[in-house]
């Protein structure tokens, strides 16, 4: 028969290298038309960073994010980047990204302000213009305040920043310290059905609600969120590399090692917590990685809740709770001897 | 009408066509029919609009990814390119008594071979560099590249590595973690210690808030090791051009690292290393520091050619890094309304052969360990220890998803005995605003509390159950 069960699991993440310097750079180039090139030294990983940083140099500079051209992984051309790691790409390269827009943009205002009769500290950028704050109507086209400052003024309005999060140092004996600048929260809450002649797990449901700082783009966050929960499923029910006694490795392939398909998603839905980070670009933190840390634990915890096994070691194979809910049914029936006599 | 006959009569050959170009298509993957591309490409508004913070921007890569357009390191070829393939020991520790690689050599098709020996500098890692290029004189598990080939084809290079005679000693090995804590187990790395690093984190009065707690709850929770099975798996070229100067295409997440660890590798001064992040079908923390790099780009040497290599699946697990299995102790004081008191936790980590990105899984299992969670007296010790299984290294979370399956597991046991929803034990216990971590620093933009609530509202855990 299967039996439902329901667990919750809660936790915390950091957002960059422990402890270590973890830099990146950017360099941010506004072309005569207004629009913008971003070069970074980090990689895609089909996660979105670019589209991500796209949208931080653009929101910086008061353009949209089609109007920013992101252009990344080559040691030869691009500044340096410590990487697509620790779910530090939209926190740390951000800011980096985010500084160096602004650096660029604090040309386009020097530019602006000789032309509008006005102190650039009186400017802002927005909806691709430059313009007086509190006077909108007062302002002028991003592309016109580019090409002018390029061609006519001969001021190209380029800016390269870096950045890297301040942490202190553990103490060795006591872990003392301030190993990362910020971290982030999540919980999912996991739907599960067991059957219990069979021992089969089957994963319903996902409810999952992160905290990201701002998000920069929530198409994104929910895309990272269900691929860190089809990664915990696998963790949680499936994969498992298996040695011999002499340490080879005896399922290397995918038809004896299982990760889960398409056909083993369960109904997942997203809910973003508000949150807002100020030492982040935009208030913005990070969420690639904590998408997949609690998944397992809801899991397991909802295993818990149906069938009454505690499944104390991963992965939670049908074998595993079957045995673990005969077990159970033993030990039951033998308390049941024992108090009767 | 005949002219509506004829339109329909068209459309039907239309039809019929597209139905056959769909037919080759399915048949020949790898062969993208031409496009014509237009002019003006539809962007979607959500790319336009401003401000662009918050916008549902699509990704500039989903147009190629849509369209089969992506180039992965498979799919790049490059005129006289070479194949090359790794030689794995398949013995998890042993000594390299002989290579004899005089029949591969001889082989037609085979152009160059190499093996650890004539690696410049054969060492790297992040954090120690323990990991050889190629193994010399010494097998640290089973994976361990011997010998590679760089052949015309890559079916020449795979029959090459059969030919290539290995002579092993076997030695002792180390499989399970906690028999590699034990002093008289085999060492890994001689002359030095399996325990490779440690971490301890020390709040509080640990002992004195157990003996004073109402309940004192314990457990051991276990996690095994997983690949990251990205579907694309390591793959690089390497070219290395008359100036010296060598530039390798790598599906890498990390190039700044990589460049630094090639040029160290192949004893270069920097700028002659170009490394350039190619499309990354997956990476998940995998693709996080060189593999085959150093051996392309040293076979390319050799041979004046550009090489590539792709890893096999069965690499992609035996030969790259994998998520750290641990052993986890839990000791938990609480009073009887679930507000705990004191937390212990040992961790103790399989780190495989080499230490890779342990140090940093290390640092995080152990301040994670305890849970987003106000714990006043808290000891955590974790250690990482050397085994001659595959390498474990950086994997999405870093130590976190093991840690998070037994805080959260025991908590749920906690909330059982104690007879308290799960969701009650845990706001009660949750950081805040300003809370201090167990490495006493205090916490800003905290919303674990709001997360739990969000969470139970739209499951409908307060509802009644059905």
């Amino acid at each position: 028969m299967k039996r439902r069960g329901r667990g919750i699991a809660c936790m915390w993440y950091p957002i960059g290298f422990t402890v270590s310097a973890n830099p990146s750079a950017a360099v941010v180039k506004v072309n005569e038309d207004g629009t913008a090139t971003l070069l970074t030294g980090t990689v895609e990983s089909g996660q979105g960073s670019l589209t991500v940083l796209g949208q931080i140099a653009a929101e910086e500079l008061g353009i949209a994010a089609d109007d920013v051209h992101v252009v990344s992984g080559d040691t030869d051309a691009m500044p340096m980047d410590t990487g697509a790691i620790a779910s530090r790409t939209t926190y740390v390269t951000g800011n980096a990204v985010r500084l160096a827009a602004e650096k660029a943009k604090g040309v386009l205002f020097e530019v602006a302000a000789s032309m509008l009769g006005v102190r650039p500290e009186q400017l802002e950028a927005r909806d691709r213009k430059i313009q007086v704050k509190s006077f909108p109507q007062r302002n002028l086209g991003i592309g016109e305040v580019a090409y002018h400052a390029q061609v006519v003024k001969g001021q190209p309005p380029i800016g390269s920043a870096t950045w890297n999060p301040p942490t202190v140092p553990m103490d060795p004996k006591t872990g003392q310290g301030q190993p990362f600048n910020t971290y982030v929260y999540a919980t999912q809450i996991a739907e599960v059905d067991v059957d219990d002649e069979t021992g089969e797990v089957e994963v319903i449901r996902i409810v999952a609600a992160h905290d990201c700082g701002t998000a920069i783009n929530p198409m994104l966050v929910e895309g990272q969120v269900e691929g860190g929960i089809a990664m915990g499923i696998g963790f949680a029910l499936q994969e498992e590399m298996l040695f011999d006694a002499a340490g080879r490795h005896v399922n290397p392939s995918l038809t004896n090692y299982i990760v889960p398909t398409s056909l083993d998603m369960p109904q997942i839905e997203v809910d973003i917590v508000p949150s807002y980070d100020p030492t982040g670009p935009f208030g913005a933190k990070g969420v690639g990685e904590p998408t997949s840390v609690p998944t397992a634990a809801a899991i397991l915890n909802a295993i818990h809740n149906a069938v009454g096994v505690r499944i104390s070691s991963l992965p939670a194979t049908a074998e595993k709770v079957l045995t673990a809910i005969k077990m159970k049914g033993e030990r039951a029936r033998i308390g049941a001897v024992a108090g009767g006599e | 009408m005949p002219g509506k006959k004829r339109v329909a009569e068209k459309q039907r050959q239309r039809t019929l066509e597209a139905l056959r170009t769909a037919e080759e298509v399915a048949r020949l993957p790898a062969v993208v029919p031409p496009v014509a591309y237009p002019i003006e490409t539809l962007v979607p508004e959500a790319r336009q609009q401003t401000p662009a913070v918050g916008q549902r921007a699509t990704r500039v890569d989903g147009r190629l990814h849509g369209l089969g357009q992506t180039k992965y390191i498979d799919d790049l070829a490059f005129p006289g390119m070479l194949h090359a393939k790794i030689k794995r020991a398949g013995i998890a520790s042993a000594r390299i008594v002989r290579i004899d690689t005089s029949a591969a050599e001889a082989m037609p098709g085979v152009v160059a071979v190499l093996t650890g020996a004539e690696i410049p500098v054969n060492s790297f890692g992040p954090s120690f560099q323990d990991q050889p290029v190629l193994a010399h004189e010494r097998v640290f598990h089973a994976g361990d590249g011997v010998a590679a080939v760089a052949a015309v084809t890559e079916q020449i290079a795979v029959e090459a590595l059969e030919k290539i005679v290995v002579e092993y000693e076997p030695l002792p090995a180390v499989l399970d973690p906690l028999e590699a804590l034990k002093e008289d187990s085999p060492q890994v790395h001689p002359p030095h210690g399996n325990i490779y690093t440690t971490k301890v984190i020390l709040k509080g009065d640990v002992e004195a808030a157990l003996a004073a707690s109402d309940r004192v709850f314990e457990g051991r929770f276990r996690t095994q090791m997983v690949e990251h099975v990205s579907l694309e798996p390591h793959a690089a070229i390497a070219e290395w051009d008359p100036n010296g100067r060598v530039t390798i295409w790598s599906t890498l997440g990390r190039i700044t690292l990589a460049r630094s660890d090639v040029a160290r590798t192949l004893k270069l001064p920097m700028n002659r290393v170009r490394m350039v992040g190619t499309i990354v079908g997956g990476n998940f923390g995998g693709k996080n520091e060189i593999t085959q790099e150093p051996v392309l780009a040293l076979l390319s040497k050799k041979t004046g050619r550009p090489v590539k290599g792709v890893y096999t699946r069965g690499e992609e697990f035996t030969s790259t890094t994998t998520r750290h299995p641990i052993v986890m102790d839990y000791k938990t004081g609480v009073t009887k309304e679930g507000k705990i008191l004191a937390r212990k936790v040992r961790l103790v980590l399989d780190g495989g052969a080499y230490c890779s990105w342990s140090e940093t899984t290390l640092g995080k299992a152990a301040i994670l360990s305890a849970g987003p969670y106000n714990i006043e007296n808290l000891q955590v010790e974790a250690y990482v220890v050397y085994t001659n299984k595959t390498m474990t290294g950086a994997m999405r979370g870093f130590g976190a998803p093991q840690v998070c399956f037994a805080y959260e597991s025991h908590m749920d046991d906690i909330a059982a005995a104690l007879k308290i929803d799960p969701l009650d034990i845990r706001l009660l216990n949750v950081f805040g605003e300003g809370s201090v971590s167990p490495t006493g620093q205090v916490l800003h933009s905290v919303v674990v509390k709001e997360s739990l609530l969000k969470a139970a509202e739209h499951f409908g855990w307060r509802e009644a159950r059905s």
